[in-house]
């Protein structure tokens, strides 16, 4: 039976706020056009090969407001809350309409969590792809070999195969959409910016629960109102960046926007992390990917090695500038006087980098606040005094 | 400058525990002081404890020129000019008492705060533990419970200490079980209590050094009252820590100096400040 195609009444900023609050209705319209959705986690997973074989790639986030109630049966306690909150939320039945499931070696957890989703929830496909921890030349000739393994179980469950035209045409589609993405963070320059850090995540999430193309169209539609709009976010005393944990929920930085500061720029899991390089276009497109997927995603899970000094030592400020240069050049870009390091709880992969990283913040006379939540909505209000008294200290 | 009329400021400090006035003078003496039980209903116990700083200082509420509100209660004073965290008052107010403080401790019956002040007086850093019972006021209260002691006497006790105990749980709850024992084993309750109060003191020293601590060292806050406390913080440090007379007032005190601070930069600006509210009433938002 072929349904009555819904014509998305609202656009840009309605539009995201809408898919935001109810993520996987457009996904759940399209499985009953026939597509297949195959559910995905954190951003190292290769999206492009999903979407050149036609299908719709998923994120699958947790839930702040739903209190974790299954994921105990089968995961330890003292482990990402987010993790746990997507098991759970797997666990209840929220992610049975998925026809398969792509997970990759992003972190221990994930790791674990991939094989334990298998056991569990028994997806009709699911694969999992050992992304490398480092950057080393054999890392990266690896991982090219894993992304082949991962196009033959794909072709093998699509019935087809995936061309070079396909992937061609599909890396395309995904890099205009972090060039959209990327002239939306340079909205958020001015002073005061222009989209305010709660409808950037709206934003965000649209754009990982709706197909490649979809997003590229809402992404324009967010651009020209943007632009145009009257009600920008007001200016505030302080601007601030914004590291860390993954960001897939407004109440955090409606709260920070809330007491006296623009959130202006992230470094994040799901943010600026998957938009700021762009995938380039090889003869083999696999290497473009595996190069991207592996090199060009900053994020703490990578081992990035510090080029020796000329007698052969580690040198530390060398090495903290190899590992987070990047965030002073943000702070410069997006002109911001306060950096939040915002942990989520357990996460052992961003809490190792905090002292290091306060370090080169302190350094660079950039001040910062560490917190660390643990992804209820509840934990939000300790952290408003914390806020607050680091507005009062940077002001 | 106006002749004849004298400027004065409030500060209120809502602890969970206890809530704080201080009305201070132009000359930022302190001209009225009231420290009271906060109890569940905190958000009508703001005006009545005004009123009564008010009563001892002998002004109306419209003479108090600024009012600020700190403490985790602060969002409850709809009489208040403006909010500032008690991270911001407390470095204030130590600062006011003890010019020489470069690092401070603070105490409270639900939360532990370590400040860092610099040489002007002013909060650079902060570290806050208001997630877990262990290094707060609460630790005593339930230690002195099982011990059936009044909270009060525990400096006292264990003064009279002469062994070492070392009490090792981490937990408020999983320590009172290792006290239980303690007494069962016959080990003299002067000792126990000592145990405690080098526990809490390992605690909050081992938050403090996050922020890596300078001399001179001020402790404030209703544990500060603990003599064996103190002593058992001074020497977890290796030096004596500093504690002012009133260790409750120094959140509502710089609450009050901010609030002339305030007041001083905007008639410099040519603006006066203007009050949020003039009347004193209690919270209705919520009814």
């Amino acid at each position: 039976m072929v349904t009555e195609k819904s014509i998305a009444a609202s656009q840009g900023l309605d539009r995201a706020r809408e898919v935001y609050q109810d993520r996987s209705r457009r996904v759940k319209e399209l499985k009953d056009e026939g597509k297949r959705i195959i559910g995905y986690i954190d951003i190292f997973p290769v999206l492009e090969m999903l979407t050149a074989l036609d299908m719709v790639p998923y994120c699958m986030l947790g839930d702040m407001n739903e209190p974790v109630t299954r994921a105990d049966s089968c995961l330890p306690p003292m482990i990402c809350p987010f993790l746990r909150s997507v098991m759970d939320s797997g666990l209840k039945g929220k992610y049975d309409f998925l026809d398969g499931v792509v997970l990759a070696h992003t972190c221990e957890v994930a790791e674990k969590m991939t094989h334990i989703w298998r056991i569990y929830l028994k997806p009709p496909y699911l694969h999992f792809i050992d992304t490398p921890h480092t950057t080393h030349p054999t890392a990266l000739a690896h991982f090219k070999d894993l992304l082949n393994d991962f196009k033959k179980t794909l072709e093998s469950f699509a019935g087809r195969e995936l061309s070079r035209e396909k992937l061609r045409s599909a890396i395309a589609a995904h890099n205009r959409q972090r060039q959209l993405v990327g002239e939306l963070y340079d909205l958020r320059k001015p002073d005061p910016p222009l989209i305010s850090a709660a409808e950037f995540v709206q934003t965000n999430v649209a754009l990982i629960s709706l197909p490649v193309e979809e997003g590229n169209e809402l992404l324009r539609q967010i651009i020209a109102e943007v632009k145009q709009r009257r009600n920008s976010p007001a200016r505030q005393p302080a601007r601030l960046l914004v590291w860390g944990s993954i960001i897939d929920n407004t109440a955090l930085f409606e709260m920070i926007e809330g007491i006296g500061a623009n959130v202006v720029m992230d470094d994040t899991s799901m943010g600026s992390r998957a938009y700021m390089k762009l995938v380039e276009l090889t003869e083999d497109p696999l290497d473009g990917l595996a190069y991207h997927y592996l090199v060009d995603l900053r994020s703490p899970r990578t081992f990035r090695e510090t080029p020796l000094t000329e007698n052969k030592r580690k040198d530390y400020m060398t090495d903290l500038e190899n590992r987070f240069s990047h965030i002073r050049d943000y702070a410069k870009e997006w002109n911001t006087n306060g950096v939040i390091l915002q942990v989520l709880r357990y996460c052992d992969t961003h809490a190792y980098e905090v002292p290091a990283l306060s370090h080169y913040l302190d350094s660079i006379g950039l001040p910062s606040l560490y917190l660390e939540y643990d992804y209820t909505a509840a934990a939000l209000a300790q952290l408003r005094t914390r806020i607050q008294a680091f507005l009062e200290i940077i002001s | 400058m106006q002749g004849g009329n004298h400027i004065n400021f409030a500060g209120l400090d809502l602890g969970s525990t206890m809530t704080k006035v201080a009305i201070i003078d132009e000359d930022a003496a302190i001209i009225a002081r009231v420290e009271s039980h906060t109890g569940a209903e905190h958000r009508h116990l703001a005006n009545k404890v005004m009123e009564q700083a008010l009563e001892q200082a002998r002004l109306s509420f419209a003479e108090i020129t600024y009012v600020v509100a700190t403490g985790y209660g602060r969002i409850n004073v709809p009489f208040a000019d403006r909010q500032i965290t008690e991270l911001t008052c407390h470095a204030r107010g130590i600062a006011s008492l003890f010019p020489s403080a470069r690092t401070a401790l603070d105490i409270g019956g639900q939360d532990a705060k370590g400040l860092k002040l610099n040489s002007d007086g002013k909060l650079v850093q902060f570290v806050m533990n208001d997630r877990c019972a262990a290094g707060t006021g609460r630790f005593l209260e339930v230690t002195a419970k099982t011990l059936g002691l009044e909270l009060q006497e525990l400096g006292n006790i264990s003064s009279k200490s002469s062994g070492k105990v070392n009490i090792s749980s981490t937990c408020t709850v999983f320590a009172q079980q290792e006290v239980i024992s303690r007494l069962t084993e016959g080990v003299p309750i002067a000792d126990i209590v000592a145990g405690i109060h080098r526990a809490i003191a390992s605690r909050a020293v081992g938050m403090l050094r996050k922020l890596q601590i300078e001399p001179d060292v001020v402790f404030t806050g209703g544990v500060a009252k603990n003599a064996g406390v103190v002593k058992a913080v001074s020497d977890n440090l290796g030096y004596a820590v500093l504690v002012p007379e009133d260790p409750l007032i120094s959140g509502a005190l710089g609450a009050a100096l901010l609030a002339k601070e305030i007041t001083l930069k905007a008639r410099a600006r040519g603006e006066i400040s203007p009050r949020a509210r003039s009347t004193l009433g209690e919270a209705t938002f919520f009814d």
